[in-house]
């Protein structure tokens, strides 16, 4: 098993606590697991991302092209991404966009962009964690929404079972556990809906 | 071995806990990506075992504190970044000539690509010209163990040993077995060795004849390091550090037939192992992250050998010489060399006809050094000054870019003053300088500058940007909070020593333009601007935390709002009328201040949340 998960979004959005979560269940589960992170000036606003590899792998890094999934935590970065996808790569993409600051260029609306992804983009699924979050009470449930949404999309429960991935939510994010476990469960869902 | 366990572990933590097992009593370092994980594992960890860790105020002073430790007889590391290293050259020569007593290593992080660094700097070659030999980890696990190896190998030689890993090392989580950490072997005590430890010529010209004679028995003992052999072709991919784990992608997966030796130690060379796998290949391709390091020294011992293989890599512009490698350019590089058909080039990629806009990285909402800058232009643009902003190291690095364009030269720690008073001299006094310094990188290397400042009586204004906290490697502690810069500056005899608040937009800017006129009459003037990191402070008072918001029939649309201080909570709406990301915003008030028409507002009790952030 080989499993390349390309995670993009902006500094700040929590992808390394998402990819540490996710990583430490495969562990968990007896996978082998790599992460890595892309982080520069190591604050925010700036593009990031975080490569997750899982299964017979050695390397850290994915090969151009070679994502199994490309998890976009905000809509321009999946635009980004592109170079790490191929034909078969499944697209989550979070409805929400993060305007660059002092950018000149018109940005188009995220209906735009959302409609540009569909056209090129075969495995599209564009889930919804940041109303649903809000709807949760607070934001930061963004996360393991999308956690949910991957989770469930992929057929993840084939090598890591819910138990598990649960477990790791429990030990590495450590506060409002019920609430973050709920957040993933509402996540789920969008496994089932295309 | 019954008390360990598999843990997804950070390479930097790895290391920590890896040096812990081994029994360190002392760490010391200098934050700076991608090595800071290090010595804030052990401060976090290490406590409770009785290991004494510390930030020191910079590297040179890192590297001193644990190789003193070390000359007494206890197990310590001194941890920094590449560039870090330059600063600590001066003590890293000489202790090579003294030697250790208890096991002393040295960690690098090198940044290959520049991720987060104003050079690629390839810290083996450091190695090579101080005599210190250089072990090199492919990932976390590896480095861990390789740290207790080097620790055993520094005690059993009494001489510094080097661990370089690179950001896909450092800043890679895998697998790693976690184990109890040993007793911290401290020294039972200093026995003075004046002969050895006091390099004083004499005895330094003794000790240079030791050192190679160290030296060559270290050669001897880097056989036995665990360097790996597969074998299995004729081809032979010889590999040091991460590389190592692109040749076993490209030989499991993508159909690249070789051997491959991956060599523990870049310096000094296991000859015996090398001429040993080389003299049963027919061509070698060397591939290794940053500089031709192994693939040099690999040619001269082959031609002392007297062994004629063809030997490719990086001087032969194979693998990419800029940037890391990453498994497309590894595979590039073997299919090119190798005469064989690159399966990742077949992959179908796709593109999409939408180009999606850069994300330079931006100040945080709410960041001081915003404030600072909108400030300092403000003031030195109404005063009609065209000053040089001679900027530093640190978070305020950002304010190169737009709108703020505030950072003319920067290239290392510490370097705002020297290049500024350089710049002054150069035009003849015809400059107005002023740099800009952050609190930590002050008392890294600022400081002697300061004093050469006032003697050398050259007018500058200096500002202190004192956010509290070393803020860009991720919130460490620095002597801020327990040392006054206004008396250090007073009493290295500057007389114009002011301290403000930035989130006080209007006496900011009043000041900034006093001390403009002090320095145009020959004086150095330091304008200390402290308000703690925005991040910080919302960290440590969540649920205090205040907000302001657009009142949308008031705002007439002006752009300053979003276009000068470019908050990135402010948001311009299609109506050029502002708005505030409430899930952003994090109350600084300067927006506000800003606004001509009064259209921004206060939600919550700013007041108080203010006064809390003011106490950082
Ligand atoms: S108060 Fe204004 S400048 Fe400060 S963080 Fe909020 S939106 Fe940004
Ligand atoms: S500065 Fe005031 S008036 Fe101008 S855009 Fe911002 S909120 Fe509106």
């Amino acid at each position: 098993m080989r499993l390349n998960i390309y995670l993009t979004g902006v500094g700040g959005q929590g992808l390394v606590t998402f990819a540490t979560v996710l990583g430490d269940a495969a562990i968990r589960a007896g996978y082998k697991a790599l992460v890595a992170e892309t982080h520069g000036l190591s604050q925010r606003g700036g593009s990031v991302d975080v490569h997750v590899r899982i299964g017979d792998i050695d390397a850290p890094l994915i090969p151009r092209g070679g994502a199994d999934v490309i998890v976009a935590f905000e809509i321009i970065e999946a635009f980004r991404a592109v170079d790490y996808a191929n034909e078969d790569t499944v697209f989550i993409v979070n409805r929400r966009l993060i305007r660059p600051p002092m950018i000149k260029q018109k940005i188009p609306s995220i209906n735009e962009l959302e409609n540009l992804l569909r056209k090129n983009i075969r495995k599209l699924y564009v889930v919804d964690a940041y109303s649903d979050a809000a709807k949760l009470g607070n934001i930061i449930y963004e996360n393991t929404i999308i956690l949910g949404a991957l989770y469930s999309i992929l057929r993840l429960n084939q090598y890591i079972p819910q138990g598990v991935i649960e477990e790791s939510i429990k030990m590495n994010l450590r506060r409002d556990i019920d609430k973050n476990l709920r957040a993933f469960t509402i996540g789920l869902k969008y496994g089932n809906a295309k | 071995m019954s008390n360990c366990i598999i843990r997804l572990m950070l390479g930097n933590h790895a290391i920590a806990h890896g040096a812990m097992e081994a029994g360190i009593a002392v760490a010391a370092g200098y934050p700076g990506t991608p090595s800071s994980e290090i010595i804030e594992y052990l401060l976090d960890n290490g406590r409770e075992f009785g290991v004494y860790a510390e930030w020191s105020s910079n590297e040179k002073v890192a590297y001193e504190v644990a190789y003193g430790a070390a000359l007494a007889g206890a197990r310590s590391i001194v941890t920094m970044k590449h560039v870090g290293l330059n600063v600590a050259m001066d003590p890293l020569m000489s202790s090579a000539y003294t030697g250790v007593k208890g096991g002393f290593v040295i960690i690098t992080a090198d940044d290959p690509g520049m991720w987060s660094s104003q050079n690629e700097q390839d810290n083996r070659w450091v190695g090579l010209h101080a005599y210190i030999p250089v072990f090199e980890p492919y990932d976390p696990q590896n480095a861990k163990d390789l740290v207790k190896l080097a620790l055993e190998f520094s005690e059993r030689h009494g001489h510094p040993v080097m661990m370089r890993t690179v950001t896909r090392v450092s800043h890679v989580r895998g697998p790693v077995t976690v184990c109890s950490p040993e007793k911290p072997r401290y020294s039972e005590g200093y026995v003075k060795e004046p002969r050895r430890h006091a390099l004083v010529p004499a005895n330094a010209r003794t000790l240079k004849g030791e050192l190679l004679r160290r030296w060559s028995t270290i050669e001897e003992d880097v056989e036995d390091a665990p360097h790996v052999y597969i074998d299995g072709n004729k081809n032979l991919i010889i590999t040091s550090g991460v590389a190592f784990t692109y040749a076993l992608e490209a030989v499991k997966n993508y159909g690249v037939k070789a051997s491959i030796l991956n060599v523990v130690t870049p310096v000094p060379l296991p000859r015996k192992v090398i001429t040993d796998a080389v003299t049963r290949a027919d061509k070698v391709i060397v591939i290794e992250e940053g500089d031709p390091v192994l693939e040099q020294q690999l040619k001269a011992l082959l031609y002392d050998e007297d062994i004629r293989v063809p030997i490719m890599g990086k001087m032969e512009n194979l693998f990419n010489r800029v940037g890391e490698l990453t498994i497309n350019s590894v595979m590039d590089g073997l299919t090119k060399a190798l005469g064989i058909v690159n399966p990742l080039t077949s992959i179908k990629t796709i593109s999409i006809d939408y180009s999606p806009p850069q994300r330079p990285p931006v100040f945080c909402p709410g960041c001081p050094h915003a404030a600072s800058f909108y400030e300092l232009k403000v003031s030195t643009a109404r005063s009609g000054a065209r000053p040089v902003f001679s900027g530093d190291i640190g978070c305020y690095s950002l304010g190169i870019n737009n709108p703020f364009n505030e950072q003319d030269l920067l290239t290392n720690m510490g370097s705002s003053l020297g290049l500024g008073m350089g710049i002054y001299h150069g035009t003849n006094g015809k400059t107005l300088v002023i740099p800009i310094i952050g609190d930590s990188t002050f008392f890294h290397t600022g400081l002697p500058a300061l004093v050469n400042a006032v003697y050398n009586k050259t007018p500058m204004l200096i500002l202190i940007l004192d956010n509290r906290v070393t803020a860009m490697t991720g919130g460490q502690p620095n002597p801020t909070s327990m040392i006054s810069i206004e008396n250090i500056a007073k009493a290295v005899g500057v007389d114009y020593v002011r301290t403000i608040d930035p989130f006080d937009t209007k006496k900011a800017q009043d000041t900034i333009t006093e001390a403009m006129s002090v320095v145009k009459g020959g004086g150095v003037a330091v304008i200390i601007m402290r308000r703690g990191c925005a991040l910080e402070a919302t960290r440590l008072n969540r649920g205090h935390v205040a907000r302001y918001y657009v009142d949308a029939n008031a705002c007439r649309a002006c752009g300053i709002c979003y276009n000068l201080i470019a908050c990135p909570a402010i948001v311009p709406l299609e109506n050029r009328k502002a708005w505030i990301d409430p899930n952003m915003c994090v109350g600084c008030s300067v927006c506000a201040q800003v606004c001509p028409y009064n259209a921004i507002k206060p939600e919550g009790n700013v007041k108080e949340w203010l006064g809390k952030w003011a106490e950082m």
